[in-house]
């Protein structure tokens, strides 16, 4: 088992890699997204299958159980907001 | 550049004649492929054609199946079974084997959940999963106002079956996964998850992989 990313900056960097995987980006530009970057509602790629696969792919990369009830488009409305939302479910 | 022969070709599936795709010539060992299931069906497609031409230029004579209610199918989702399911698989390795010889079966994800009532000469599995697992991706599309369920609408008990569903043992298996799985495999490949693209994509790179492992273990179960 791999331990638990406990730095910000590797949050921030397995956050960024589960975006280009599971929505298909250019690495690059997921590099360049900052925290006002918009994401559910903004991009084409970001399906309700996507959310899923999303929630899966963080959970599994970054050992943190997202409820059901946590999950809705504020949270992932943009980058910022979803990085915290993975920084503040690793600090519990 | 002419590709290897193409076929499509039915079989008796449980509830009617249902489809299979074949690239190949059925004078190679038989492989049977079997999907991923509902979203990830969709974008696994082009992957598994991908690999089943590779193996066709390397001999090998590759089926994919439409399960009931999936593909080409004329039956409605909602009216299929897991059973019916479970039965599809094992009809279409029998029918395999009937126009050429006892398959191997190669199922992708959640297809791992049926194959292991088919007559075959070996299994090959990639990237399997728990029923649970995909129960709950699917359920969660629906979360932050999406479609519940991507707008599949299977019956409850085929719900119920999927959830309760977990690969079978068998032998001989080879499991094979992404390096990006932490779970247990025989083999990891380098390459994307390409079932939870919302844009259907390819691998050439993976597809190669693939192809190369399973014609390495189609030839070691030579049955």
């Amino acid at each position: 088992m791999a331990t638990a990313p406990d730095d910000a900056h590797e949050v921030d960097n397995t956050l960024r890699a589960v975006l280009a995987d599971v929505l298909g980006l250019d690495p690059a530009r997921v590099a360049a997204f900052d925290e006002t970057t918009p994401l559910f509602g903004a991009l084409p790629e970001f399906d309700s299958m996507a959310v899923a696969g999303l929630l899966t792919e963080l959970e599994e990369r970054l050992g943190i159980l997202v409820e059901d009830h946590e999950v809705d488009a504020d949270m992932m409305e943009t980058f910022g907001a979803l990085l915290t939302f993975a920084r503040d479910k690793i600090l519990r | 550049m002419s590709g290897p022969a193409l076929a499509f070709e039915t079989f008796r599936g449980a509830k009617g004649d249902e489809w299979l795709m074949r690239i190949g010539e059925p004078q190679g060992p038989a492989i049977l492929f079997v999907p991923a299931l509902f979203e990830e069906m969709n974008r696994t497609r082009a992957l598994s054609a991908g690999v089943m031409r590779r193996l066709a230029r390397l001999g090998q004579c590759c089926w994919l199946v439409d399960l009931g209610g999936t593909g080409e199918s004329e039956r409605e989702l909602a009216t299929m079974t897991w059973d019916d399911w479970r039965h599809d698989v094992s009809s279409a390795a029998a029918y395999v084997g009937q126009q050429a010889k006892k398959p191997l079966i190669a199922s992708l994800r959640g297809g791992a959940l049926l194959d292991h009532a088919a007559d075959a000469r070996g299994w090959w599995r990639f990237a399997p999963v728990e029923g649970s697992a995909l129960a709950r991706d699917m359920a969660r599309s629906g979360l932050a106002g999406g479609v519940e369920w991507a707008g599949y609408a299977p019956g409850e008990g085929l719900k119920a079956a999927l959830e309760a569903a977990a690969p079978a043992a068998v032998a001989p298996l080879r499991i094979v996964r992404l390096s990006s799985d932490r779970a247990a495999a025989d083999a990891k490949l380098e390459g994307p998850a390409l079932w939870r693209r919302s844009e259907p994509g390819n691998s050439e790179a993976l597809a190669e992989a693939i192809a190369a492992d399973l014609d390495s273990w189609s030839r070691q179960c030579a049955g």
